[in-house]
């Protein structure tokens, strides 16, 4: 099967101080490449105040995944993970097709 | 036919697509920038028939537009 590029983007809570955030990007980018998934590359893109209150918080940092995978193990389980995560207030997960 | 004649009153401005006419092949739903041009005060999407969108590209801006809401990007309904 071919790899299909994916790009997932999640908001980090804003009280997070770096260094637990920095652990926080780190553990989710490796449940990415532990499932078989290549990272393209995986950085902040802004911290933002959001349109509506999120979860008891008004702004949010957010950062961007690119990856490519040929199989949906990676992506569900990063889901389920990031649904459980405190430290991740929402996820978004998107498929990018050939562009 | 009413753009070609130059007098009379109901002389409309010739709409164009704004994302075919920049050339916008992906809509990123985390480009509110762009995406603002497309929804009313109140965080209503606009219909094509204001913007002029082609209907290709109303359907994409669409998913983009709901995508971005649910990221807290754009407002569901945004006050005065």
């Amino acid at each position: 099967m071919l790899a299909t590029k994916y790009e997932i983007t999640y908001i980090v809570r804003p009280d997070l101080d770096n260094e637990a955030k920095q652990a926080l990007v780190e553990r989710f980018d490796k449940i990415l490449t532990d499932n078989g998934a290549q990272i393209a590359d995986s950085k902040d893109w802004s911290t933002r105040r959001f349109a509506y209150e999120i979860g008891g918080f008004n702004e949010g940092t957010y950062h961007v995944v690119n990856l490519t995978t040929d199989q949906a193990e990676a992506l569900n389980e990063f889901d389920r993970l990031a649904k459980i995560s405190d430290g991740i207030l929402r996820h978004m997960i998107v498929k990018r097709d050939a562009e | 036919m009413a753009d070609q004649r130059r007098r009379g009153g109901n002389r409309r401005r010739r709409k164009v697509d704004f994302i075919a006419a920049n050339h916008i092949e992906y809509i990123d739903y985390k480009d509110t920038e762009l995406l603002q041009r497309f929804i009313s005060e109140r965080g209503k999407i606009l219909p094509r028939r204001v913007t002029g969108t082609s209907a290709k590209n109303q359907r994409r801006l669409t998913v983009a537009i709901k995508r971005s809401r649910i990221m807290g990007l754009l407002p569901f309904v945004a006050e005065d």
